[in-house]
């Protein structure tokens, strides 16, 4: 089975490009096949990007607090358009304010995203759980 | 004295210039009406009243120490249809493609091909069909389905694979009974873009399979040179003028005909700034587009449609009602070859003129949207900046007998105007017509001798003011 491809890119109206770098960097170290999008990316070019490459997943960061509003219905549109099992991740500065973080993680389950990250998470434990993920979903298909 | 031949075979006029090339020069022109029933007709005779020689001069006695140039886009040109998977991706890139290989794209189809979609081919087919879909190791399963829709189908014509470099060999096997031919993906990853080798094999085909079919086959035999779709010569003349002469870069050719409008511009396409985020593809730097909608007598209704609220703004200035417009148009129909006769006609023509040159410019040129972020206000650009462009060439019929520069200036004025998505429109460009019609005819020259044909292309142009 070869690499596979994972889409990234920064949600939105939003221009924080120094964590999609690093993301990039770190998971093409992974072994995936890394497709970023870079900064102020629209739900359409993630879907678009990922029918193409044929992804297993795609991961949207947002860190301007309004992710909310940007990653409602991604899941949606990529029913909409086939890619009907394909792992969405979402992590970064997800909302503005102190909500806690149990709650942020329960709305964005509730959009559709198969796991929701903090900050500060450890990207090492990231790619674990992405790598777990496909393997299930692939598992599953077969 | 060095001297070549070079001839175009048009919809309907054959036209031929010999050039000397040591001091690069027009030494005759001829034109004579495109013999339709046998293109070979009307181009032998517009070569040997060029060479000097009686008329009824056999090809077989022709000499042979003048090479001889042509191109044609008689009978409908060279029309593809093209294949993609998502619309903005690898389906733009599939007509991007197409064009930029002088054909025209007269359908186009994303995702899955359908039954009525097969349908629609079987009752039109076009010359050939550009396949192509996914990144390089990206999705197969679109591209084997619709593989095996062509397969199924009734059409014979060729068929060029350019997708997913995982998938050409099972995609060759599908259409084994087909004519199909493989090549590089197009876009080999995401936003990169791999025209070349596609473009290469599409005018391979228009060689080998098109041109036999059209009466052209006698011609390539016996004097051994290659003709090339008329657009193509001029995509490669506009690529190769900034190259001779940098102080003509960034340059815009209009060529607008009875049938469609082409516009091809070469100048950079995108320039990274903080307050400047592009979207979508980075088009290329030499890019053609035509429009099979936009033209001022075959398409002169489709242009009606296409440009009404420009077109009634223009009758509204000009005080003269839509009626007039109508009937202007119904006359065209009936008759495409149609001269304007005193006014209104004069007018109503250079009406449709400005709308047309508008619309295949805007369609043309990207874009900024203006975004409102944390970090400031950004423009987001999609599609080609022309801003840059310092030069257009007005080509074709009406404008290369244009004695001023008011129709082309008139639709980028009104590019110009505010609105919500910003058209990267050329803003302080020089405007000249291709007066001796040579662009076609230099263009065909430009491969093999660019130095030349720049000298004798940009020796014809006449400035508007």
């Amino acid at each position: 089975m070869s690499a596979p491809a994972i889409v990234l890119g920064v949600i939105g109206a939003d221009c924080h490009s120094v964590g999609n770098r690093i993301m990039e960097g770190f998971f093409s170290g992974e072994g995936f096949r890394v497709v970023n999008l870079g900064v102020m990316v629209s739900q359409l070019e993630f879907v678009d990007a990922a029918i193409e490459t044929d992804a297993a997943a795609i991961l949207v960061s947002s860190l301007y607090g309004h992710g909310e509003i940007d990653c409602q219905g991604l899941r949606d549109l990529c029913i909409e358009k086939g890619l009907d099992r394909i792992i969405l991740y979402v992590g970064g500065n997800l909302v503005v304010g102190k909500t806690p973080a149990a709650e942020v993680e329960e709305k964005f389950r509730a959009m559709g995203f198969d796991r929701v990250f903090r900050p500060d998470i450890d990207l090492k434990e990231a790619a674990a759980l992405l790598r777990s993920d496909i393997e299930a979903r692939r598992a599953k298909a077969s | 004295m060095k001297k070549v031949v070079s001839i175009d075979i048009g919809s309907t006029w054959t036209k031929g210039a010999l050039f000397a090339l040591d001091s690069p020069a027009v030494v005759a022109k001829r034109d004579t009406p495109t013999t339709q029933d046998g293109l070979g007709r009307g181009f032998l005779a517009v070569l040997t009243s060029l060479l000097g020689l009686p008329p009824g001069t056999r090809l077989a006695d022709l000499p042979r120490d003048i090479p001889v140039y042509f191109s044609s886009s008689a009978k409908g040109g060279l029309a593809i249809a093209a294949v993609g998977l998502v619309p903005n991706l690898t389906l733009q890139l599939a007509k991007l493609t197409a064009m930029s290989a002088g054909g025209k794209v007269v359908r186009s189809f994303s995702f899955s091909l359908t039954e009525d979609d097969i349908a629609v081919l079987e009752s039109a087919p076009p010359d050939m069909i550009l396949l192509s879909g996914g990144t390089d190791g990206g999705n197969t399963a679109y591209l084997f389905e619709n593989a095996a829709r062509l397969a199924a189908s009734k059409l014979e014509v060729p068929v060029i694979f350019a997708g997913n470099r995982a998938a050409a060999s099972r995609v060759a096997r599908i259409l084994e009974k087909k004519d199909v031919v493989v090549t590089e993906n197009i876009m080999p990853e995401i936003g990169q873009m791999n025209l070349e080798p596609a473009r290469d094999k599409i005018r391979g085909l228009f060689l080998d399979r098109i041109v036999a079919g059209r009466g052209l086959g006698e011609i390539v035999e016996v004097l051994g040179s290659r003709p090339k779709p008329t657009p193509l010569g001029v995509f490669e003349l506009v690529a190769a003028i900034p190259r001779v002469r940098p102080d003509w870069d960034d340059l815009c050719v209009i060529d607008m005909g009875g049938a469609t409008t082409d516009v091809y511009s070469n100048t950079e396409s995108y320039l990274e700034t903080d307050t400047v985020v592009l979207k979508g593809l980075h088009e290329p730097r030499n890019k053609r587009t035509v429009e099979g909608d936009l033209g001022l007598r075959v398409s002169a209704r489709t242009l009606w449609d296409a440009g009404r609220e420009i077109i009634l703004e223009g009758l509204d200035k000009a005080g003269l009602p839509a009626e007039a417009m109508e009937d202007f148009i119904a006359a065209i129909a009936a008759d495409a070859g149609l001269l304007p006769s005193g006014e209104p006609q004069k007018t109503l023509d250079r009406i449709l003129a400005e709308a047309c040159v508008f619309l295949a410019v805007s369609r043309h040129a990207g874009g900024w949207r203006e975004a409102f972020t944390p970090q400031g206000r950004v423009f987001v650009q999609t599609g080609k900046d022309l801003r840059r462009v310092k030069a257009i060439v007005g080509s074709g019929g009406y404008l290369s007998r244009s004695a001023d520069a008011a129709v082309m200036r008139g639709a980028l004025n009104r590019l110009a105007r505010p609105a919500e998505e910003r058209k990267l429109a050329p803003e302080r460009p020089a405007f000249y017509a291709d007066a001796a019609g040579l662009f076609p005819l230099a263009g065909n020259l430009a491969e093999d001798y660019p130095v030349e044909a720049t000298a004798l292309a940009l020796a014809s142009l006449k400035p508007l003011s």
